[in-house]
């Protein structure tokens, strides 16, 4: 019999306590471990949304966004402005434009509503120069509530119980510079190959997985914009219902569609380096007049990045707080345990076992409840994490994003007209809630084997106090009652 | 050898204080068998327990072979138990939950013996108390009081100590074992040369010891002859 058989024999001398013992510690091992994977697995993200997107500005017409707002539009010589900024290492220009299905509009004009287009729905006058032009495509996302009512609304709220004609989405439609999305992304294609040259004006085009999927097209189908038939080259997946009821085109195959060559809608501009990205976006802004063009950089991310942090150090809180439960637990425990074996300490000195041999004793009795508590807790966790990570993502961001999301939105719901269940899936400037689902807490190995290190550090720690109590008993202890 | 100096023990009860070792000294030469008769209440645990580094005398030494207890610090007493002393406790105090071959164990493996050899020796000393081979893997709590005074005999004597101390060994004992076991006593004194203080209220053991004290409110006296004892004693 050594000191490890011994202490294990002892952890399960009290079965009933030993269970309940280690049904109480799996409950603050498991909550630690859940607090640390969602810690984990939101770290991880704050770190990739800052590679990603860190060095990405975004510039929009004075006083326009997305399709909304009004001014001037941005043009090629602007572009070309833009890049001769120091430490700019591209600009890619698009041109956004709102596709409609042939049918449904004609049928939405026979039914005496106009087709939302620019200052229709959306409540402003012009928006950004957006041309509205049909396709023989349907959109993959059902207008649902959402979509009704931001198609409907006319700057007033009373669609409420009036019964409305089914209306369709309208598709965007981009034309890009560069293998890149509206903000700045690399395009992950799924299928097939991208456009090729991004600066000749081509009939191919990209489309995203849904809304291929809608319209029953592979690569190298064929659909048309205002009779004009395009190619399918590729499809690509942005990752969200409304990003894949999407397609692009290149820039000038765009600006022809919309007869408007040389305009841009917005302009990508990446950074050479994530340092100076705050002076560039001075000099960016300035180069190209306060009054012309608003540069941007992402500030739902920004946001989306504070509400992470917040979420973080949350979940650190708690994990630290779990971790210093587990260990009070333990540091009880086991000052119950010494003082009822006082007697036994007593006998192990009599017989002439050192201080250290009792205290290590103490120690792996601890360390057997811990770690019989880590495999219930780790279970505990591994089915937990993902919930525990998600609540605390959407209570802790709900307030933050939805006020993102809206910001600058007149008469409506997230973003662009996104529809289907009327969950807000933003547009590139309604990006926080989106951006914030797509954290997975998938309790990793790795992640739960630190988690259980730093449990079994605690309770070391917690089961010393005790162990070293044992050290003042005397060996006299022996020749007296209990 | 064994030198007792001047030893005191008083305890505190409420306002009046009790000496149950008061002034004792003697000298045991190494391998005598002796023996401390008394009352009930008149110190025997007491001064076993100064003798063996459990408890500390309010004044006077202990020396051992030279080296007094009085000056040893705590991890030399807990050594001086472990290697010098083998302790038979009056309530037996072995681990409840061990069985009694891991009972008689413990003391070797404080003393970093293998476990081979631990577990070799273990089974042969429980042979020598007689208990049954089938209850050497018995718990403790499971075992007779007799059966657990011999575990406990068993256990003092694992690492082969230089005095063993005995509080009332043969107290749960029938006659026949009794016997035995004083046997063994007196054998280990002979042949290995081990120094054994047995307290008891046993007559029979008593008269078998080379020396015998007897212990009168704290003041301790020795018997000067055996013959004298034996003849006075009524069988
Ligand atoms: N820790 C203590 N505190 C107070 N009094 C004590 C303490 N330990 C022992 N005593 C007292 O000292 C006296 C001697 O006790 P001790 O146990 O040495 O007697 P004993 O000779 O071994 O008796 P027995 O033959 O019944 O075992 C008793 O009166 C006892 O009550
Ligand atoms: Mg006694």
């Amino acid at each position: 019999m050594s000191v490890l058989a011994r202490s294990v024999g002892n952890a399960f001398r009290n079965k009933v306590r030993t269970g309940a013992v280690v049904a109480v510690l799996a409950v603050a091992i498991g909550l630690a471990l859940s607090m640390l994977v969602a810690n984990q697995a939101v770290a991880a993200k704050v770190t990739e949304l800052n590679a990603s997107v860190g060095t990405v500005l975004t510039v929009n017409p004075a006083g326009g966004q997305g399709f909304e707002g009004g001014g001037e539009p941005l043009t090629a010589e602007q572009a070309a402005t833009a890049a001769a900024v120091q430490n700019v290492s591209s600009v890619v220009g698009t041109k956004a434009l709102r596709l409609r299905n042939a049918t449904a509009a004609a049928a939405q004009a026979a039914a005496g509503t106009p087709a939302a287009g620019p200052g229709g729905g959306q409540g402003g006058p012009a928006g950004q120069n957006t041309t509205t032009l049909t396709t023989s495509l349907t959109a993959a996302v059902d207008a649902g509530t959402l979509g009704n009512r931001n198609q409907a609304a006319e700057g007033t709220t009373g669609s409420t119980g009036t019964t409305q004609p089914v209306r369709s989405l309208p598709i965007t439609a981009t034309g890009i510079g560069a293998e890149v999305d509206s903000t700045g992304k690399a395009l992950s294609i799924t299928e097939g190959t991208g456009l090729g040259g991004y600066a000749a004006a081509s009939t191919n085009a990209l489309l995203g997985t849904t809304l291929a999927e809608k319209n029953g097209l592979k690569v190298g189908s064929t659909f048309t914009i205002n009779d004009q038939t395009y190619t399918v080259a590729g499809l690509f997946d942005a990752g969200t219902t409304f990003g894949n009821n999407a397609l692009y085109v290149t820039l000038p195959a765009a600006q022809t569609l919309a007869e408007l060559p040389g305009e841009l809608s917005t302009m990508i501009v990446t950074i050479n380096t994530l340092e100076n990205v705050d002076s560039t976006k001075t000099a960016l802004q300035s180069a190209l007049g306060t009054d012309k063009a608003d540069v941007t950089q992402g500030q739902n991310l920004e946001t989306a990045v504070s509400s992470l942090d917040s979420v973080k150090n949350i979940s650190f809180i708690a994990f630290v707080a779990a971790l210093g439960t587990a260990g009070l637990i333990i540091l009880l425990i086991m000052v119950m345990l010494v003082r009822e074996r006082r007697r036994e300490i007593g006998v192990l000195k009599a017989i002439g076992a050192p201080n250290r041999t009792i205290g290590f004793q103490f120690v792996l009795e601890a360390l057997v409840l811990v770690a019989l508590g880590s495999v219930v807790g780790a279970a505990v966790a591994s089915f937990a994490s993902g919930g525990i990570a998600s609540a605390l993502i959407s209570s802790n961001t709900s307030t933050t994003t939805t006020a993102t999301t809206w910001r600058g939105m007149p008469g409506g719901a997230a973003g662009f007209p996104g529809g289907g269940a009327g969950l807000p899936q933003g547009g590139p400037f309604g990006g926080a809630s989106q951006l914030l689902t797509t954290v997975t807490a998938s309790a990793s190995p790795g992640v739960i084997a630190t988690g259980i290190a730093a449990v079994f550090g605690v309770a070391i720690i917690g089961a010393l106090v005790p162990a070293l109590l044992t050290a003042r008993i005397r060996p006299i202890e022996v020749l007296r009652g209990e | 050898m064994i030198e007792v100096k001047n030893l005191v023990r008083t305890f505190k009860s409420g306002d009046r204080t009790i000496k149950p070792v008061n002034d004792v000294s003697f000298e045991l030469e190494q391998g005598t068998l002796a023996s401390i008769v008394g009352k009930s209440g008149s110190g025997k645990s007491t001064l076993l327990s100064l003798l063996g580094a459990l408890d500390k005398p309010t004044s006077g030494d202990v020396v051992v072979n030279g080296v007094s207890l009085a000056s040893m610090p705590d991890g030399k007493l807990t050594e001086y138990r472990r290697r010098d002393i083998g302790f038979v406790f009056q309530q037996f105090n072995l681990i409840p939950n061990l069985s009694a071959v891991d009972n008689v164990m413990l003391p070797m493996e404080f003393a970093g013996i293998r476990k081979a050899v631990r577990l070799a020796r273990a089974k042969e000393l429980l042979e020598q108390v007689q208990l049954d081979p089938e209850k050497h893997i018995r718990r403790i709590n499971r075992l007779s009081g007799g059966e657990q005074q011999r575990v406990a005999i068993a256990r003092a004597l694992a690492n082969e100590p230089k005095l063993i101390l005995a509080d009332e060994p043969t107290g749960n004992l029938d006659e026949q074992t009794g016997e035995h076991i004083i046997e063994l006593l007196s054998s280990l004194s002979r042949d290995h040369n081990t120094t054994i203080l047995v307290s008891t209220h046993d007559r029979q053991l008593a008269n078998k010891t080379d020396r015998r004290f007897r212990l009168q409110q704290g003041r301790l006296t020795e018997d000067p002859a055996r013959t004298r004892i034996a003849a006075t004693a009524p069988a």
